[in-house]
C-alpha cells in the first residue's frame, strides 16, 4: 500500500464514536435526548438546547448536494494528484450539513440539489473516511469507478 | 438609553497607513506602529494623550497586544486584542464607540499591521479540523460554496461576477496606493484559472504587506482636532456559530440582515441614502451577499444588479472605490474603512465621490460567523 499522504481526522473525546462508526462503515451522528436535535459534527452538548444527555444514532446516510466547489489550487501535497477535485456540502436527510467529497463520477456531473448517498473510503488500516456517491433517477446507487 | 444614543457620537479622527504590497524589511509589528505614528499625526495627538489600545492580531504571531504595546510605550487606561477574523476591525471600532460614549477611554487607538506577503502566508489551512481529510483548504471555501448556491438558485453566471473585480480593478487603476491597478477585462477574467471553482484568480484578494491604524475619540473632542472629524452614524453586528447547520447561513442572509436591522434604524437612514458601499472582500462574492443581505437590492437580483456600470464610480451604489481587496491592498477591512474616512473629508482627488455625506463598510470574518458594519458621515 502506498503512504497515505493526506490529513487524517485528529480523534479526540467526542468524535471518536463518529469514527469508530466510520471504520465499521456505518454512518451515525448525535442526537439529543432532551430535545431531539441531531447534529454535527460531535461535541459535549446539543447546539439547539445545551443538554449533556446524547445518544449517537445510525443515520440514513442519503442527503442532497447544498453546494460544492472545485480544487484547481493545490494547498497540501496529499492532493496534488486528485487535482481538479471537489469539496461538497451535504445536507443529510436528517438535517445536519457536512463537508465531504462526492466520488466515483466526474465533477461536471455534480449539481445542486442532487441526491446522495454515504460510500466509505478506507483511506489507511484505522481511517475511514464517510464520503458521498450520487443517487441515479431510481435512487439507486450510480456505477462510479 | 439605546443604541440610537451613540448616533453622532463617536468620530474617527486620525487615519494612518504605511507602505501597501510588499515590505520586505518590517514586521508585522513594525507595520503596525509605523501606521499608528501615523495616525497620530494625522489628527494632532501624542502617544501620551492615548488611554485605550487595541489590537487585531495578524499571521505568523505578529500583533500581540503585549508587544504592541510595549513597542508603542503606551500606558493606557483601557485596551485589549479582539480576534473575530475580517470582522475584527469593525469590532475594534463599535468597542472604541462603547468605550469613548461611555467615558472609559478619551482617545482610542485601533492598529493593524502584517508581513504576511513576504511571509508568504499561502492561507493554506483548512477553516474547521475536521473538513482537512476531504482537502477543504483557504478560507475561499464558503465563498465559493456560497456562490455555487446563488448560481444554482438565481440563474447567476460566472460572466455576472467577474463584474465586481473588473470594476475594482478599473478603481484600483485610479488610487495610487493599490497593489494592483493594470485595468482586466472579461476575457482577461474569464481566461484565469480557476482556484476553487466557480472561484478564479480575480476573485481572491491580492495578499500584501501593510499596517493600518485608527484613532477615534467623541464628537466634544474631535472639535480640536486637525482633521474634519468623520462620525460613526450607525453600527450593524451580528454572529452565527450555527452557521454550519442552517443552509441559508451558509449564504450570510441571516447574520447580515440581522446586522442591516440595527444599523439602519440606529443610522436612521435606508439603504439607497447610502453613496458608496465598502465590502470587506476577501472573495469577490462577499459583494453579492452584502448587496443582498444588506438590502440594497432584492436577495437573489445581484449578479444582474450590479451591471451596467451600477456600482463604478459615478454609478448608483459605487463599490469599494479604492478597489478593495482584490485590488487595493489586503487590510482584513481596514483599508475599507480607511478610504471612506478620506472621501469624507474630501481628499480622494480623481476618485474622489461629489458630495460625499454617507457612507457604509460592511465587513465578513470565518466560516460564516461574523457579520460587522460602519454607517459614516461627513
Amino acid at each position: 500500500m502506498v503512504d497515505y499522504t493526506k490529513p487524517l481526522p485528529v480523534i479526540e473525546k467526542w468524535n471518536a464514536p463518529y469514527w469508530q462508526a466510520a471504520k465499521r462503515h456505518e454512518f451515525v451522528g448525535q442526537r439529543c435526548r432532551t430535545c431531539g436535535y441531531v447534529h454535527l459534527p460531535p461535541g459535549p452538548v446539543c447546539t439547539n438546547c445545551l443538554s449533556d444527555d446524547q445518544e449517537w444514532i445510525q443515520l440514513s446516510g442519503k442527503g442532497t448536494i447544498n453546494s460544492y466547489g472545485v480544487y484547481h489550487q493545490q494547498w497540501h501535497p496529499g492532493f496534488t494528484d486528485d487535482i481538479p477535485y471537489n469539496v461538497a456540502l451535504i445536507e443529510l436527510a436528517e438535517g445536519p450539513l457536512i463537508i465531504s467529497q462526492v466520488i466515483g463520477c466526474e465533477n461536471d456531473a455534480l449539481a445542486c440539489g442532487l441526491a446522495v448517498a454515504v460510500t466509505f473510503d478506507d483511506v489507511t488500516p484505522e481511517i475511514t473516511l464517510p464520503k458521498f456517491r450520487l443517487l441515479g433517477p431510481s435512487g439507486t446507487m450510480s456505477a462510479g469507478r | 438609553m439605546g443604541l440610537h444614543d451613540l448616533r453622532d457620537q463617536v468620530c474617527i479622527v486620525g487615519v494612518g497607513d504605511t507602505q501597501q504590497g510588499s515590505v520586505p524589511d518590517k514586521t508585522g509589528d513594525e507595520l503596525a506602529i509605523e501606521a499608528a505614528r501615523a495616525a497620530l499625526q494625522d489628527c494632532g495627538l501624542t502617544k501620551d494623550d492615548i488611554d485605550g489600545l487595541f489590537v487585531q492580531p495578524s499571521y505568523g504571531h505578529q500583533g500581540s497586544y503585549l508587544n504592541v504595546g510595549l513597542m508603542l510605550g503606551l500606558n493606557p487606561r483601557v485596551g485589549g486584542a479582539v480576534e473575530a477574523s475580517g470582522a475584527t476591525g469593525c469590532y475594534l471600532i463599535q468597542h472604541a464607540a462603547l468605550l469613548l460614549y461611555a467615558g472609559m477611554a478619551h482617545y482610542v487607538l485601533l492598529v493593524y499591521g502584517t508581513n504576511q506577503k513576504t511571509n508568504r502566508n499561502r492561507f493554506g489551512g483548512a477553516l474547521l479540523e475536521e473538513h482537512a481529510p476531504y482537502g477543504a483548504f483557504n478560507p475561499s471555501l464558503p465563498f465559493a460554496l456560497a456562490f455555487r448556491r446563488h448560481m444554482h438558485l438565481y440563474g447567476t453566471t460566472e460572466e455576472q461576477l467577474a463584474t465586481v473585480a473588473i470594476t475594482q480593478r478599473a478603481h484600483a487603476a485610479m488610487n495610487p496606493k493599490a497593489a494592483l491597478r493594470a485595468p482586466i477585462t472579461l476575457d482577461d477574467y474569464m481566461s484565469a484559472r480557476y482556484i476553487v471553482a466557480p472561484l478564479r484568480l480575480f476573485d481572491y484578494c491580492f495578499i500584501t504587506d501593510g499596517g493600518h491604524a485608527f484613532v477615534l475619540t467623541t464628537a466634544e473632542r474631535a472639535r480640536d482636532l486637525r482633521k474634519p472629524p468623520v462620525y460613526l452614524r450607525g453600527l450593524g453586528r451580528q454572529e452565527a456559530f450555527r452557521a454550519y447547520e442552517t443552509p441559508d447561513l451558509m449564504m450570510q442572509s441571516f447574520q447580515q440582515q440581522r446586522a442591516a436591522s440595527m444599523i439602519f434604524p440606529m443610522a436612521e437612514v435606508r439603504p439607497k441614502d447610502i453613496q458608496a458601499l465598502y465590502v470587506q472582500d476577501a472573495y469577490s462574492p462577499a459583494i453579492i451577499a452584502a448587496l443582498e443581505n444588506y438590502g440594497f437590492c432584492p436577495v437573489g437580483e445581484a449578479g444582474r444588479w450590479i451591471q451596467g456600470g451600477r456600482i463604478a464610480l459615478g454609478g448608483e451604489l459605487p463599490v469599494n472605490v479604492n478597489g478593495g481587496q482584490l485590488s487595493e491592498t489586503y487590510m482584513v477591512g481596514w483599508q475599507n474603512t480607511c478610504d471612506a474616512v478620506r472621501q469624507l473629508r474630501g481628499d480622494c482627488s480623481s476618485r474622489q465621490i461629489p458630495n460625499v455625506e454617507l457612507l457604509m463598510c460592511t465587513y465578513t470574518g470565518g466560516l460564516r460567523e461574523h457579520a460587522g458594519a460602519l454607517i459614516l458621515r461627513r
